[in-house]
């Protein structure tokens, strides 16, 4: 008798004990922890291989081999409609903790070139993480030496100089190039731009069928070590930190005040939760500060700029009225 | 350091244990890759590159490599069993290589083109071991100029791709170039023919376009002639035999697409699909008997198979001596390579040339095992066909659609197939032929890219075309294209 006395008190203090559990859990939840319980998902809104990929990709193994995430991420690729086949799919998750993407300047331009009428505000803006900025290059033996003498020729006849760049007029290497060059007082509407697709913008440059090459820093690193090509300026507000990063010099140490950032972050569904969003913002801290991504970052030439949940909405408002009013001058924008 | 001690150390990390390893793993995987239909070597480096972190450069270059042209020689199995491109590189080959499957000869078929891609393989290495920094200016040589007098080139035998009516054929490449213009203007910005469909912003991808054309059409035709008793011998392998006479035959163009795939190869941005399409077509036009071709032609067979190949190391060129991606598959490649810590550029010839030349030697090892490995498994590979037909069509049929969708991961690609498909299926009804179709959506894009580069450049001025004396050949090489079918008949009239 006693013992079952015994017994049904040890059960009734363990269901105690478990309801207690619960009922910790659940306050924890109700204070706005939130930890993932599913596999997470970071869409890379383009095929594999390009600039979205690699940085979902590398931030995924980042945060899987310096356990900062304890959960699976899965790196999915939905390409299409120049990110907004993606865009749709991630704008229908609504409310999921569990649904990221990656994105950068596009989700600013395809909107204004009126290719979808989703826009950044759809979107929960998680955290920025990376800044790559724009080089523009000409031949070795060009004769221009820098940025201020390609726009005086320019200004004078604006048809006898070509610039290349590989994505289409109103996206970014065409919009980086115009921002800079309209600073200078170039008559942004008759710049001559030809894109080339396939991979064959160095080339052209190379083999003199065009003056200029609008394109990401990285790309002219290893071409101007070799002397190839000259980098006749960058768009980051400061030099950048670098073997031969360093001596390109900005547009705005040659009197142009203007830069142009190709940012780089994570974004969620519309209507994220509070809790979800401080967890991604505190990992992707996490992320940002760890050495290996350092060490990622420093091998593809990107730097670092962390921007959190609150900041990063301004600041893609301010990045949105200044090209919107550039497109507008241009008429690209819809 | 000279090329002769360059390449033994090459072969010294080529036949190191690791090194046999990993070009015995790249082939394999890219073989098995490249069978399957749509799944292409793009995405499975894409997908490998988190793995080679920390790994030696040249060991996950010579994987990486390894992967690409294994995935190239394996393509054409799928190619030639079932008339569904393992991979772009080998729809060509599809041409005839299937109809020789058709007429019984499959186990021929394989061995010929497991022959061919070796050959195209292997001599493609030695040019690009004894070249590659030399070539290094005719990489960059050619300008939207020369690229236009290419594509310009290659469309001009479009006529040649017409199996009866050239009417016929001549509509059907109309039909190409106007799918390939559906999607964002590269050169305004604007989307063309979308109907305000995101899906089709980024326009039609050509494998969905290759794999509906042939392999959906196929099966749909196979199921509607699914009476007809004159398909059985299909399921004939064949012997794998080749005879004195088929060898005569092969030696001719794979002597002349060894070269040819391989200066495509080099070229930035055409790559093992347009070369496979211009050696096939040039083959077809200076051939004796074109009308064999596309009815299971040996030399038909053999131009593409040689030819995209050869191209696959061309493509090395760019990459190693320039830090120039020329195709998709080497600019993820080249993204690879940074992550390894090396810089490719110009300088990667002197600063690292064991990555040079431990691939270049690894190529050669893989070339061989390539061989090794397809040769004595091609009676297992053919015995495909042996599968009866209703579970054949459906496996092709599911084939088809992972390959897309693994394409994109967009279900409106999968609905881009089927009407693909039916356009296939309605082509060979009213016997339009589709290859013309299919080499206009290869060269027709980048054609019309080209041009409007040029005008661009030169302020509208055609004369931009005369100026350059590589185009001037192009063009001039067109012409005698054009030409050279007239002279042929009278010559063979005059000779009765």
């Amino acid at each position: 008798m006693r013992k079952l006395i015994f017994l049904s008190l040890l059960v009734i203090v363990m269901i105690v004990a478990a309801a207690c559990g619960d009922g910790e859990q659940a306050s924890d939840e109700e204070e706005g922890e939130f930890t993932p319980e599913e596999s997470i998902e970071i869409v890379a809104p383009a095929g594999a291989g390009g600039g979205w990929d690699t940085t979902a990709r590398s931030a995924a193994q980042v945060f899987d081999e310096e356990g900062i995430i304890d959960q699976d991420i899965g790196v999915v690729n939905k390409e299409g409609g120049g990110g907004s086949v993606a865009w749709s799919y991630i704008n229908s998750q609504e409310g999921s903790p569990y649904n990221l993407f990656v994105s950068s300047p596009p989700l600013i331009f395809v909107p204004l070139n009126g290719q979808t009428e989703l826009t950044y505000e759809d979107f929960t803006p998680i955290a920025n993480v990376i800044a790559d900025y724009a080089a523009f290059a000409v031949k070795e033996d060009a004769k221009w030496d820098n940025l201020n003498e390609l726009f005086d020729d320019m200004k004078e006849d604006p048809s006898s100089i070509t610039v290349v760049g590989a994505s289409s007029p109103g996206s970014m290497d065409h919009m980086q190039f115009v921002k800079i060059a309209k600073e200078a007082g170039v008559d942004v509407t008759k710049i001559k731009y030809v894109s080339n697709q396939e991979g064959g913008a160095l080339t052209d440059l190379l083999n003199g069928s065009v003056d200029v090459y609008s394109t990401g820093v990285a790309e002219t690193v290893e071409q101007v070590k070799a002397d190839k090509i000259k980098v006749l300026g960058v768009t980051s507000p400061e030099r950048l930190e670098g073997d031969v990063l360093e001596t390109f010099p900005t547009a705005k140490e040659q009197g142009i005040d203007a830069t142009f950032v190709n940012w780089r972050g994570f974004f969620g569904p519309p209507d994220m939760d509070e809790s979800a969003i401080s967890y991604y913002e505190e990992k992707f801290k996490e992320l940002s500060d760890s050495e290996a991504f350092a060490d990622i970052r420093s091998k593809y030439g990107w730097s670092e700029q962390f921007i959190g949940h609150k900041e990063y909405k301004e600041f893609l408002a301010e990045q949105t009225e200044e090209l919107t009013s550039l497109m507008e001058e241009l008429g690209l924008a819809e | 350091m000279n090329a002769m001690q360059g390449l033994l150390d090459g072969f010294q990390i080529a036949f190191s244990l690791e090194g046999i390893m990993f070009v015995l793993i790249g082939v394999a995987a890219g073989t098995l890759i490249g069978m399957l239909p749509g799944l292409g070597p793009i995405t499975a480096i894409a997908i490998m590159i988190p793995m080679l972190y920390g790994m030696d450069p040249t060991l996950a270059m010579v994987l990486m490599a390894g992967v690409y042209y294994g995935a190239v020689f394996g393509g054409s199995t799928a190619s030639i069993l079932l008339n569904a491109p393992g991979i772009s590189g080998t729809v060509a080959t599809a041409f005839d290589g299937y109809p020789m499957a058709q007429q019984g000869k499959a186990g021929q078929a394989l061995a010929i083109a497991a022959i061919s891609s070796f050959t195209g393989g292997t001599v493609s290495i030695v040019l690009l071991m004894l070249f590659a920094p030399a070539l290094a200016s005719v990489a960059v040589s050619f300008g939207p100029v020369e690229y236009f007098a290419l594509m310009f080139m290659g469309l001009a035998a479009i006529s040649s791709l017409s199996e009866g009516s050239t009417m016929k054929a001549l509509i059907s490449g109309v039909l190409g170039l106007m799918a390939v213009t559906v999607g964002i203007d590269a050169q305004t910005g604007t989307p063309r023919f979308t109907f305000g469909n995101a899906n089709l912003l980024e326009g039609i991808d050509f494998l969905v376009v290759a794999l509906g054309l042939f392999a959906i059409a196929e099966v749909a035709f196979l199921i509607k002639n699914r009476n007809d008793d004159s398909l059985a011998k299909t399921q004939n392998i064949g012997s794998l035999k080749l005879t004195k006479k088929d060898f005569k035959e092969m030696r001719g163009p794979l002597i002349r697409h060894s070269p040819l795939g391989f200066i495509m190869g080099v070229l930035p941005g055409a790559g093992a699909t347009v070369s496979s399409f211009i050696s096939y077509i040039t083959e077809k036009r200076f051939a004796k008997k074109p009308d064999e071709f596309g009815k299971g032609s040996i030399k038909g067979l053999v131009a593409p198979e040689t030819s995209n190949n050869a191209a696959t190391s061309g493509a090395f060129v760019p990459l190693l001596s320039l830090g120039i991606p020329g195709s998709g598959t080497t600019a993820v490649m080249l993204g690879a390579l940074l992550v390894l810590g090396i810089n490719p550029g110009p300088l990667l010839f002197q600063d690292h040339p064991d990555v040079f030349w431990g691939v270049v030697a690894s190529m050669y090892v893989g070339n061989l095992f390539l061989l090794v490995l397809n040769l004595p498994l091609i009676p297992y590979i053919a015995k495909i066909l042996k599968i009866p037909r209703p579970l054949l069509i459906s496996l092709v049929v599911m084939f088809c659609i992972i390959g897309v969708y693994s394409i994109s991961f967009n279900v409106f690609d999968l609905y881009l197939l089927l009407i693909f498909g039916v356009i296939g299926y309605l082509f060979r009804i009213y016997s339009f032929p589709a290859p013309p179709f299919i080499l206009a959506f290869v060269l027709g894009g980048m054609m019309e890219q080209s041009l409007r580069q040029a005008l661009t450049i030169s302020n509208g001025d055609f004369i931009i075309f005369l100026e350059s004396p590589i185009a001037i050949g192009l063009f001039a090489v067109s012409i005698l294209s054009f030409a050279f079918p007239f002279f042929k008949n009278r010559r063979v009239k005059k000779a009765r």
